[in-house]
């Protein structure tokens, strides 16, 4: 007996833990980690995970069809590229000889989509002013099949056991809870015995207190559990007894509950899985106290009669029958008589089989079609390249050679880097540069991971005053501790009573100053705060503590090694270096860029920051693999695995920030004095690169002027960072459509249009695989979690996004509501993602395809990814310039149509003028090739 | 405090200028809209600048030119609205060192606010909509503050309360937003039945409800009484007083800078400031006076016991302004007028700046937090921490629950009202025995990849 009830619990305890993997995964707000919306779906092939997940969340799986007859319209997909996607099913024929399955797919959507609401169509018949012709036709289509309700749905709608009326008692109340449960720190007083659980602390507030009940009976329900000292599965257990669910309602109620406040209970999991990501305070999280609470709730709150859902409605699904079962004879050209002539057998086919067809089903196409449009459009200019042209590259030793993150966001720099001056050279590495570490720079109070979150660093590493700044450092310490104090005081006085009696009747007027030129000159703001930061704050020069040449003593702190020994540090110069192919042809100053986004206002602000660095701003990881590569003990080793840097070559550090597009260079005091003529250059290059990468950026804001010239483009982009009202910041990852891993001769001089993710990998120096291998496993999650965060926030941003900015709500540090109490909203924001183009991301690697398809396999994530479609492969073999696509089939030799790349003087003369995406253009850089 | 005829022209003029401009940019705003011009963004926002830029200047210039004849009030009569018998609704405006600074207020808040809609609106679809609601805010408030009557005053307000509710359910497309604007619509219609009354029963006392209100002794204290308390119920709700503060949190579902200028500045003082108008008339009853004191003070430490436990940017600082609402009702009470209005001032101005903050709480905590090497004090004094345990958990379930007022109005006002109104539906009903409405569900949730179905009717050609 007991062992039976001990088995069901467990079950039950599995079937939540199942459950959970439903719920949004993302974690509070302050570091944005994008990731796969569907990761609980991933098992399941890309089409068939998104309609299971609109059945189940009954969100869009796709754009709606009336975005794709648009984007038909536009030429954005064509009746080629339908097709092609038609062609990829298999074919049946309905009516023999007469008629197969793609004449008719072909023909319904290219023809006006059928009307599908009774009411509109009821109206249409007697409003519509229709021809004779055309009623008969309809007519017969409702009298001459035999149509019957319950075969053509597409998504069919849930219905929650859980009474409407019931959910609006506890969904507040809920809310209510969870918030004052989950804050780090904005309340002035926290939850009293939250330390003890969430389950413990409603517990007591509602069982030890005779307090007000919010639903009649909760006292005395929570005084008797705190009596029994149920856990939260027996209290789970109890109140599904309790509620009347069955074992076998069991899963469906639960899933209901759990995702009635999914961003609430998904915030609980997350905090239970991976409690470290609370910004400040750890709590004691567990899914399956929430879902204990809330079960007592809804137990409590009175019976509800539950309203009778109305019996289908048989005649308006005829209806809506009869209108596809028309649109179809009308796109083939059918009259009545056509109709009539069927026979029987074949008029139930015919039927069946546009009755098939259905709207999601004509969506699934209509994307393919529109994906296979994109991928097109992204091979035909490299084969052209490839074919005609040839590899564009720097001949003999660069100028320079900078390197950036792989970002998208960074292409249209590196092609302005390298069109102002041909001599540089660019290339593309994951922005933590091989360097995992913990890092505390001088002001941060504690460390943080920077690297991709699937690894757990090893090394921490702490940024210090250099000795004879360490009195700056201490008297810029103290004065900080002052600033905070008093602004901490400022934050909460104005809402106490006393003080804030005084500092709102006294010195409230004073906040017209800051209102005033905030709000005016936003741009001003920032630069005077920079000033008096320089004037009253100023940076000590720091240095970091990498050096732990002594293999033995390792400091330890909080398990982690202070430091890198010489081989680790080797090891991870060479692990960017060599799968980069950049061996030998050192230039003398090699420039590292790591990436982040400041931006005001904005509570998703991490969202831009370096995914590689978890969310994060990589300058750290840039300056240390500088410092390390600097290092000459490191480049003897360096030698021995064949990579050559010669004495007179320098390596620096920097940060670009994505957003103001300000590039900072790191210890520049510590160079050899000889680089300095160089890099004033560089520095002079670097300006100029990206005030126009500025300007490329500006094109896509309508509030931009179009006749901004580069200086105010920069101007218009530093505005945007410093702005108290500006909700796009930046537009981020929002253009991201395709990752190229191979050699920048494949891409230089190629516009773009910031969509390219760019990974330099060199596969004549990777023989074995081994260097792909390791950037594919870095690289494929990070891009295509990426590309389908966008995809859902983008076709159903209400429901897998978090819906517009403007009504957002910061609460408890963790996340965002609409309003004063909604779900907490997860997923991207409109104004992030407005301009995005959903298509899978096309990964286009150098290597040959056998090669790519062992590496896929090597890498469990990433086949996954590749074996249910929810990325694209194709490979560009180094070998013989063709072009393989992977299909479901295997890999397809890629055609190019003819045509011909457009050609541009400049990028700016391409993209002058344009808001809208732009094909990808050949720019004619002087001194190439 | 003596008046009419020694005003020049021009000053009548300028202030007249600050009322109309707003009204104007309605009627603009409306018209363009009404016979199909879709003005530009850009038009838009250059248009409301101009006008906020221009009536600010108007209050200043009109003070200036106040100050110069040394008038210290101006009552300004510019005709007539309508007659009837012996009543004419006059329409006067009445300019003094209350209403002056609040004008002054009014219209470079809403100029500010105006200024940063225009980036933080852009492209939203609502555009348009948004700006023609805030400008007639605008003229609300102005028209408010300027009347020369309380008869004119109720126009303000009730189009303060208007566009107040229609900018709360701005995201009409989700169902919180328009049931929160319901909410304090409802609470708006059914305190502001005090201010009809109220005026009603001055006009019935007095056969006059004409500001300044300083004849308003002669009332006799249990009239006085009868006036205070109904004014004081309206001022109660538009301020967010105890028991009507629970709508403010609500109010938030609006896009943030309309939060900020109604509920963090100008909308809420306006019920201190119908006190303020009739402080003569509290003057002569203690019941009245005494009411308002206590309510006020309730208020405030309702508002700091509710706002120490709220997790969430935007109550945290609604209950931080009731808690301010509550200690200028409660100045105004003492008669400490000219504190009371500074109050108002500062108030109203770091309120607007906190609300347009609001998004970036984490951004400044995070900084605060690493500026203090980690460790942030999280709260200051601890009163309740001398409470015994199950006191102190019970005081702040009654905080978080807060103080159970929203509950009390549902079972004692809202429950009661739709049962009666459910009743007399049925009664309805059985009495037209009609048939029930069939309404069509309206499409609800347009994403960015679902233009609304506009395109539906491509069949029919």
């Amino acid at each position: 007996m007991k062992t039976a009830a001990h088995h069901l619990s467990h079950g039950l305890e599995h079937t939540i833990e199942h459950l959970a993997h439903l719920l949004p995964a993302q974690g509070p707000i302050g570091v944005f980690i994008h990731h796969n919306t569907l990761h609980a779906f991933q098992h399941l092939p890309f089409d068939e995970a998104v309609q299971s997940a609109a059945r189940l969340y009954g969100n869009e799986p796709y754009m709606t069809e009336a975005a794709y007859r648009c984007d038909f319209e536009r030429a954005r997909i064509t009746v080629g590229d339908l097709d092609v996607a038609l062609g990829w099913e298999a074919d049946e024929p309905i009516i023999p000889f007469l008629l197969d399955r793609r004449a008719l797919r072909r023909a319904v959507l290219l023809a006006s989509p059928a009307l599908d609401d009774a009411a509109e169509i009821s109206w249409w018949l007697a409003e519509g002013g229709v021809s004779s012709q055309r009623r008969q036709l309809f007519e017969a289509c409702r009298c001459l099949f035999r149509v019957s309700a319950g075969t053509a749905s597409g998504v069919p709608a849930r219905q929650p056991p859980t009474p409407p009326a019931v959910r609006a008692l506890v969904d507040p109340l809920m809310i209510r809870l969870c918030g004052a449960f989950l804050d780090q720190g904005v309340a002035y007083w926290p939850m009293p015995d939250r330390q003890n659980g969430f389950l413990a602390a409603v517990r007591t507030l509602f069982a030890t207190t005779r307090a007000v009940e919010p639903l009649p009976g909760l006292a005395a329900e929570m005084a008797r559990q705190h009596r029994h000292q149920w856990t939260a599965l027996q209290t789970v257990e109890e109140m599904l007894r309790r509620l009347d669910i069955s074992v076998a309602a069991q899963e469906d109620f639960l899933r209901d509950e759990l995702l009635a406040l999914g961003g609430w209970a998904g915030m609980f999991y997350r905090l239970q899985e991976e409690p470290y990501l609370a910004p400040h305070e750890r709590l004691p999280c567990s899914l399956m106290e929430y879902l204990a609470v809330r079960l007592t709730l809804v137990a409590c709150a009175p019976r509800v009669e539950a309203v009778e859902a109305p019996p289908p409605d048989a005649a308006a699904a005829e209806l809506v029958m009869a209108s596809a079962l028309f649109a179809a004879a009308e796109a083939l050209g059918y009259q009545v008589s056509d109709l009539e002539a069927l026979s029987r057998e074949n008029r139930e086919r015919f039927q069946r089989e546009v009755l098939a067809f259905h709207p999601i089903e004509r969506r699934r196409v209509w994307h393919v079609a529109y994906e296979y449009h994109h991928e097109r459009d992204v091979l035909r200019p490299i084969a052209e390249r490839l074919q005609k042209r040839g590899r564009r590259r720097v001949e003999g030793t660069p100028k320079a050679q900078v390197f950036f993150c792989i970002d998208e966001r960074e292409e249209s720099i590196r092609r302005h880097l390298e069109e102002l001056d041909p001599r540089i050279e660019t290339l593309g590495a994951a922005g933590f540069f091989g360097v995992a570490m913990d890092y505390a720079g001088i002001d941060d109070p504690h460390g943080v991971s920077l690297c991709p979150v699937v690894v757990k660093p090893q090394h921490a590493i702490r940024e210090q005053p250099v000795a004879e700044h360490a009195d700056l450092h201490e008297r810029r310490r103290a004065l900080r501790r002052l600033w905070s104090q008093f602004a901490q005081g400022a934050l909460k006085s104005s809402r106490t009573l006393w003080l804030g009696w005084i500092s709102t009747a006294i010195l409230g007027l004073f906040s017209m100053f800051p209102l005033l030129i905030r709000i005016l000159a936003p741009r001003r703001y920032g630069q005077l705060m920079a000033r008096l930061n320089d004037l009253f704050l100023p940076e000590p020069r720091t240095e970091v503590t990498l050096m732990r040449n002594d293999e033995h003593g390792h400091h330890l702190n909080e398990g982690l090694v202070l430091g890198f020994t010489v081989a680790e540090k080797v090891d991870r110069v060479a692990s960017v270096l060599a799968p980069a192919g950049l061996t030998t042809r050192f230039s003398r100053l090699v420039v590292v860029l790591g990436h982040g986004s400041t931006s005001l206002n904005n509570p998703h602000e991490s969202a831009h920051d370096c995914g590689a660095c978890g969310g994060r701003r990589g300058g750290p990881n840039a300056r240390l693999f500088a410092a390390m590569a600097n290092r000459p003990e490191v480049r003897v080793a360096l030698r021995d695995r064949g990579i050559l840097i010669p004495d007179d070559t320098w390596f620096v550090g920097g940060y670009h920030d994505t957003s103001s597009d300000e590039i900072d260079l790191y210890d520049l005091d510590t160079m050899p004095r000889e680089h300095d003529g160089e890099l004033a250059e560089l520095r002079m290059t670097l300006d100029r690169a990206r005030a126009a990468n500025a300007h490329e950026r500006a094109r896509r804001f309508e509030s931009a002027d179009k006749a901004h010239n580069p200086k105010q483009g920069l101007e218009h982009v530093e505005a945007r960072a410093e702005h108290l009202a500006e909700p796009r910041p930046e537009y981020g990852h929002c253009t991201n459509a395709v990752c190229i891993v191979g050699r920048r001769e494949l891409t230089r001089g190629l516009f773009l249009d910031r969509r390219y993710f760019l990974v330099s990998y060199d596969p004549t120096t990777d023989t074995q695989g081994q260097y792909l291998t390791r950037l594919m496993s870095a690289v494929g999650p990070v891009c295509g979690g990426i590309s389908l965060e966008y995809y859902f926030s983008f076709v159903d941003n209400q429901r897998y996004g978090c819906g517009t900015k403007l009504p957002h709500n910061i609460t408890g540090l963790v996340g965002v509501m609409d309003g004063h109490s909604s779900d907490l909203r997860t997923g991207l924001p409109l104004q992030m993602v407005e301009i995005h183009e959903p298509v899978r991301i096309l990964f286009v690697v150098e290597t040959s395809p056998e090669q790519l398809a062992a590496t896929i396999n090597s890498i469990p994530f990433v086949e996954e990814l590749s074996r249910n479609r929810w990325v694209r492969f194709a490979a560009v073999d180094p070998e013989n310039s063709q072009i393989s696509v992977l299909r479901p089939w295997g890999f397809e030799l890629y055609q190019p149509e003819p045509g011909e790349t457009p050609r541009a003087a400049t990028s700016f003369s391409w993209y002058a003028g344009h808001r809208a995406h732009l094909p990808v253009a050949e720019i004619e850089m002087a001194g190439n090739r | 405090m003596d008046v009419i005829s020694m005003s020049s022209d021009p000053m009548r003029t300028l202030l007249f200028l600050t009322v109309a401009l707003p009204g104007a940019g309605f009627l603009v705003l409306a018209l363009s809209w009404l016979v199909g011009v879709e003005l530009p963004e850009k038009v838009v926002a250059r248009v409301t600048g101009l006008i906020y830029t221009a009536a600010a200047l108007c209050v200043a210039g009109g003070a200036w030119l106040m100050r110069a004849v040394h008038l210290p009030s101006l009552h300004a009569d510019y005709g007539d609205w309508f007659r009837v018998g012996e009543y004419a609704f006059k329409f006067e405006l009445y300019f003094d060192g209350v209403s002056l600074p609040l004008l002054g207020l009014t219209t470079v808040l809403t100029g500010l606010v105006a200024a940063f809609s225009r980036t933080y609106m852009h492209r939203e679809p609502g555009f348009r909509r948004f700006f023609l609601l805030l400008h007639l805010f605008g003229f609300g408030a102005t028209l408010g503050f300027a009347a020369g009557s309380f008869d004119l005053l109720v126009g303000g307000w009730e189009l303060v309360g208007l566009s107040s509710v229609l900018l709360i359910s701005y995201f009409f497309e989700r169902q919180g937003p328009v049931t929160n604007a319901l909410r304090v619509f409802a609470t708006y219609r059914s305190a502001d039945v005090g201010l009809l009354v109220g005026i009603f029963s001055l006009h019935h006392f007095r056969h006059s409800a004409a500001l300044p209100a300083l004849d308003l002794h002669t009332l006799d204290p249990q009239q006085a009484t009868i006036v205070g308390l109904l004014l004081l119920l309206a001022a109660m709700s538009k301020a967010a007083q105890i028991p009507f503060s629970g709508w403010l949190p609500r109010a938030m579902e609006g896009p943030t800078p309309s939060s900020a200028i109604f509920y963090g500045a100008i909308s809420v003082h306006l019920g201190a400031y119908l006190l303020l108008r009739a402080r003569p008339l509290l003057e002569s009853s203690p019941v009245a006076l005494g009411a308002v004191a206590l309510v006020g003070l309730a208020t405030a430490l309702h508002g700091v016991l509710v706002g120490r436990v709220c997790p969430d940017a935007k109550t945290s600082l609604a209950y931080a302004a009731v808690t301010q609402l509550g200690l200028i009702f409660f100045e105004i009470a003492m008669g400490w007028t000219t504190l009371a209005l500074l109050h108002i001032l500062g108030h109203s101005t770091i309120r607007t700046l906190q609300f347009l903050r609001a998004p970036s709480m984490l951004h400044e905590y995070h900084r605060i937090h690493a500026a203090s090497g980690g460790l942030v004090d999280g709260g200051g004094l601890s009163l309740e921490a001398a409470l015994p345990f199950a006191l102190r958990r019970r005081l702040y379930w009654f905080a978080v629950d807060r103080a159970h007022l929203d509950r009390l109005l549902d079972s004692a006002a809202v429950r009661p009202l739709s049962r009666l109104s459910a009743w007399l539906g049925r009664v309805e009903q059985k009495l037209a025995g009609g048939e029930k409405l069939a309404v069509r569900p309206v499409p609800v949730g347009a994403t960015l990849s679902a233009p609304m179905p506009e395109e539906v009717d491509v069949l029919h050609d």
